[in-house]
């Protein structure tokens, strides 16, 4: 019996001692602005960055050559007080000069250097990652990531490896670099970039956080290889709070993945002056529900990341409470049709006729949607470029389809299809759990009442979804997109001939030449002109049937926080929030 | 047990490595073909058999679990090591709850058979058995810390946090031993032995304590070792509501971004768990009751 109550005493004090042991430290840090993420980041490497959440950590550490003023977005300089623009033959050279004062946290001086490091990094198939293809503007970028991975491939066929031909490999890519790539740094504190064509989005690209300077005696220090199999450098984990070094307003100071996030205000910063606080504290809650909760009992001051999607959204606008606040996004949701002569099935496609698509989008009714499906009142969409957040552009809403159901039966029974339940094989492709069951469900309804035409719907898990929109394997799919950067461009490149994101497979050479004359346009007003024309001609062939404009739903009580900027792109500088 | 671990991660690979999807894509974007062979290069995702063999190599020389895809920052050692412990803690205090909550429930249903005192712990017991742990979850998060506002909403830092997950994920448990015991005790307290301490003098309720109770345990015990599995399993849906950062929500959202390092590594280490914790399940039936004999 005492044998059994000291064993039971023994476990009870192992127990406890884990117990504290998982809790010690975990007591969440003080901050002068708290605000709440959903998803806990993927990583923290600026080049290796592609979602929101991370960029948004990212604009607080890294200061990239320009940034934004907010809310009104215009280009500001960063760690370049001034730059210059010159016309080459074929593109540009922008020749950046940056501040002498821009420090990283540890005080050395920002220079062009780093600036090189950093790009060079998002040119290197070693350390691939999604957004390397912004780099593809400067001039042998695109060439240089070729030529590397040729050079990586051979090496692996190869019988005579060793470290030695590794380190050569690797010295040789270097050389290379520095002769076929268009970016230079003539001394510290210049930097000269040479692009393939007149960019002038490019600003707006290098404010991105791709193109954030990282420092490179640390990031440096955790870089392996080459390893002699394959000849390949390896980037190791280096965002370390408290040894990571920054630029930016803020320091990393303490991370607990999946928990919480602690910035601090970097002393060495040259604006130091002008920051509203002086620590910023992001914590991890998934769930929304559990979000507003904390948000509710007054430990949050911001709540961002509200899914629009959900009912929860719309049972918050409905609510009527001054925190919420609703405005709109830079991106369409939108239906993609499959626009080629054949189905996957080898059978006909009714789709490949643009008088179809065009009934099918007539038939669409956005304002509807609005209202009752969503209830988010997002503005109803009829062109793919959303109106008014592209600046000195101007979508032709005349293009786009409106709601008409008896112009919508004409055009169809023209295309041969008097009687709409003749066309078979149609089905709208989505994944499941984000509210896009309940869109699908009233265009299907929508389809049969005005039309007479029946679609089968298909819900699929996301990884599914995904695949199968990549693999073409659909005839009609939802589909969101969200641009990367103020220019038409970033709309309408996706409707390129043969592009990587054309899941459709649309196909106008026409529209591919517009886009082409576009591209060595120097006069923006012209340019501009073309691209208009352009997405005229694509909303003509309705090649996708755009239904409204994402809206983003945020938290925050305006009594109480101040600076945050409410803008379209998500272009945001915490460092100007003031909590009282 | 290296067999079954073996077993295990020879279905578990080659189940990751089939399921569709692609760790490294985006959302709604298409990555270049080059850029995509580029990133599959890194991690050697390439090709299966060059993927298994620099993952078992880093396993076994360097116990190098592999970086998370998802993750990129993390490896899976460190994503492991800080989840793990909290998921641990978590289980065990759900299990001192039903443990507690059920055998008290039990032993009061047993010395007043068909009393209401009997009929209303049976009742909880059902409920507990019915009700789906992100029910009770929700329920009590609401009460307690949205209308009572006793205990904070989220996180896992201060022992307040876990009173609430680890109630809703012992009631279930609780609801099964509530019942074993019950039975167990009115089974026992007509065995033989406990009918001559019962003629030696003693009391009702001292038999049932001393010599009754030890044998209804027993059942309660060959239980603890499938509870602690569905604890560990269903750990992943409170975790989920009350926002602990365990490896619980790891696990599922792992399977889903096709993490083929973090499946891999949770799998092995669940198993281990798993294995273990039956062993010692094992061992504690044979200290417990004299009559049975280890091999």
């Amino acid at each position: 019996m005492r044998k059994n109550i000291v064993l039971l005493v023994v476990v009870l004090i192992a127990l406890a001692i884990a117990g504290w042991w998982s809790m010690a430290g975990r007591k969440l840090p003080d901050a002068e602005f708290v605000f709440v993420s959903a998803a806990p980041h993927k990583t923290l490497d600026p080049q290796q960055m592609s979602w929101l959440d991370e960029i948004r950590i990212a604009e607080c550490l890294y200061e990239p050559l320009v940034k934004f003023e907010v809310p009104q977005l215009d280009i500001v300089g960063g760690v370049a007080d001034r730059w210059e623009v010159d016309a080459t033959d074929h593109g540009e050279r922008y020749t950046f000069h940056l501040r002498s004062d821009a420090r990283w946290s540890n005080g050395d001086t920002v220079t062009s250097h780093d600036f090189v490091y950093a790009w060079r990094r998002a040119m290197m198939p070693d350390f691939a990652a999604q957004y390397f293809n912004l780099m593809w503007v400067i001039e042998g970028a695109r060439e240089f990531y070729d030529w590397r991975n040729e050079q990586l491939l051979t090496y692996e066929k190869q019988d005579h490896k060793s470290a030695d031909a590794a380190e050569q490999l690797w010295k040789s890519a270097l050389t290379h670099f520095d002769n076929t790539v268009g970016l230079i740094a003539p001394d510290a504190e210049t930097l000269v970039v040479r692009l393939k064509r007149p960019t002038p989005f490019f600003l707006e690209l290098c404010a991105f956080a791709t193109f954030m300077p990282v420092h490179r005696d640390t990031v440096d220090r955790f870089v392996e290889g080459p390893d002699p199999t394959t000849g390949r450098m390896k980037q190791m984990p280096w965002v370390i709070p408290g040894q990571v070094v920054c630029n930016g307003p803020y320091v990393l100071s303490e991370r607990k993945i999946k928990e919480y996030l602690l910035m601090r205000a970097n002393p060495n910063h040259w604006n130091r002056a002008a920051m509203g606080n002086g620590s910023i504290l992001e914590r991890i809650i998934e769930n929304t529900q559990t979000a507003l909760l904390a948000y509710d009992q007054g430990e949050i001051h911001w709540l961002p990341d509200i899914p629009t999607a959900k009912s929860l959204a719309a049972d918050l606008i409905a609510a009527d409470r001054s925190d919420v606040h609703v405005f709109p996004g830079a991106g369409t949701y939108y239906y993609l049709f499959n626009c080629e002569s054949t189905l996957p099935d080898g059978s006909q496609n009714p789709l490949a006729d643009r008088r179809v698509r065009r009934a099918l989008a007539m038939t669409i009714d956005g304002k509807r949607i609005v209202e009752s499906v969503t209830r988010m009142k997002q503005p109803v969409a009829r062109t793919f470029t959303p109106v008014g957040e592209v600046p000195g552009y101007d979508p032709p809403v005349e293009a786009g389809a409106g709601f008409d159901p008896q112009g919508a039966r004409k055009l169809l029974s023209e295309a041969g299809y008097a009687n709409g339940s003749l066309m078979k094989g149609l089905s709208i492709l989505y994944n499941t759990n984000q509210g896009h069951e309940k869109i699908a469900q009233f265009v299907q309804q929508s389809w049969r009442t005005h039309l007479d035409v029946h679609v089968e719907l298909e819900g699929i898990e996301k990884k599914v979804f995904s695949d199968r929109r990549r693999k073409h394997r659909f005839t009609i799919s939802r589909g969101g997109w969200f641009g990367d950067y103020r220019d038409p461009t970033t709309f309408l490149d996706l409707f390129r001939t043969g592009g990587g994101q054309n899941d459709g497979r649309y196909s106008n050479p026409q529209y591919d030449g517009l886009l082409d004359l576009a591209v060595f346009e120097r006069d923006p007003k012209q340019r501009m002109a073309i691209l208009r024309e352009a997405e005229a001609l694509m909303l003509n062939d309705q090649a996708v049937a755009p239904i409204f404009q994402y809206v983003q739903l945020e938290m925050f009580d305006t009594q109480r926080v101040e600076g945050i900027s409410r803008n379209a792109w998500h272009r945001r500088r915490l460092e100007l929030v003031r909590v009282r | 047990m290296p067999v079954i671990l073996g077993i295990i991660f020879a279905v578990t690979f080659t189940l990751a490595w089939l399921v569709p999807g692609n760790p490294l894509e985006s959302e709604d974007r298409n990555v270049p073909p080059e850029i995509q062979e580029a990133m599959l290069r890194q991690y050697s995702l390439h090709d299966p058999w060059v993927f298994m063999q620099e993952y078992l190599v880093g396993v076994f020389t360097r116990a190098d679990f592999g970086p998370s895809l998802y993750y990129r920052d993390q490896t899976v050692s460190s994503i492991l090591a800080a989840g793990l412990p909290i998921s641990v803690v978590l289980g065990v205090a759900a299990m001192i709850v039903a443990c507690m909550v059920g055998v008290v429930a039990g032993i009061v249903g047993a010395l007043r058979p068909r009393s209401w005192l009997d009929h209303s712990s049976m009742l909880l017991a059902l409920v507990g058995v019915s009700l789906p742990s992100f029910v009770t979850a929700a329920a009590l998060l609401i009460l307690f810390a949205g209308i009572l506002n006793w205990v904070p909403a989220a996180g896992w830092g201060h022992p307040r946090q876990m009173i609430l997950p680890a109630i809703a994920l012992g009631l279930m448990p609780a609801a099964y031993i509530a019942r074993l015991v019950r039975i167990g005790l009115i089974d026992a307290m007509g065995s033989d032995h406990v009918r001559t301490a019962r003629a030696k003098g003693l009391s009702r309720h001292q038999a049932l304590l001393r010599h009754a109770l030890k044998l209804a345990l027993l059942p309660v015990l060959s239980f603890l070792g499938p509870a602690a599995a569905a604890t560990l399993t269903g750990s992943f849906v409170v975790e989920k509501v009350f926002e602990i950062p365990g490896i619980g929500r790891d696990f599922v959202n792992a399977v889903l971004n096709k993490d083929q390092f973090l499946i891999l590594g949770l799998v092995l280490v669940y198993s281990s768990m798993l294995i273990v914790f039956n062993l010692i399940v094992d061992v504690a039936y044979a200290w417990f009751d004299p009559r049975i004999e280890l091999d």
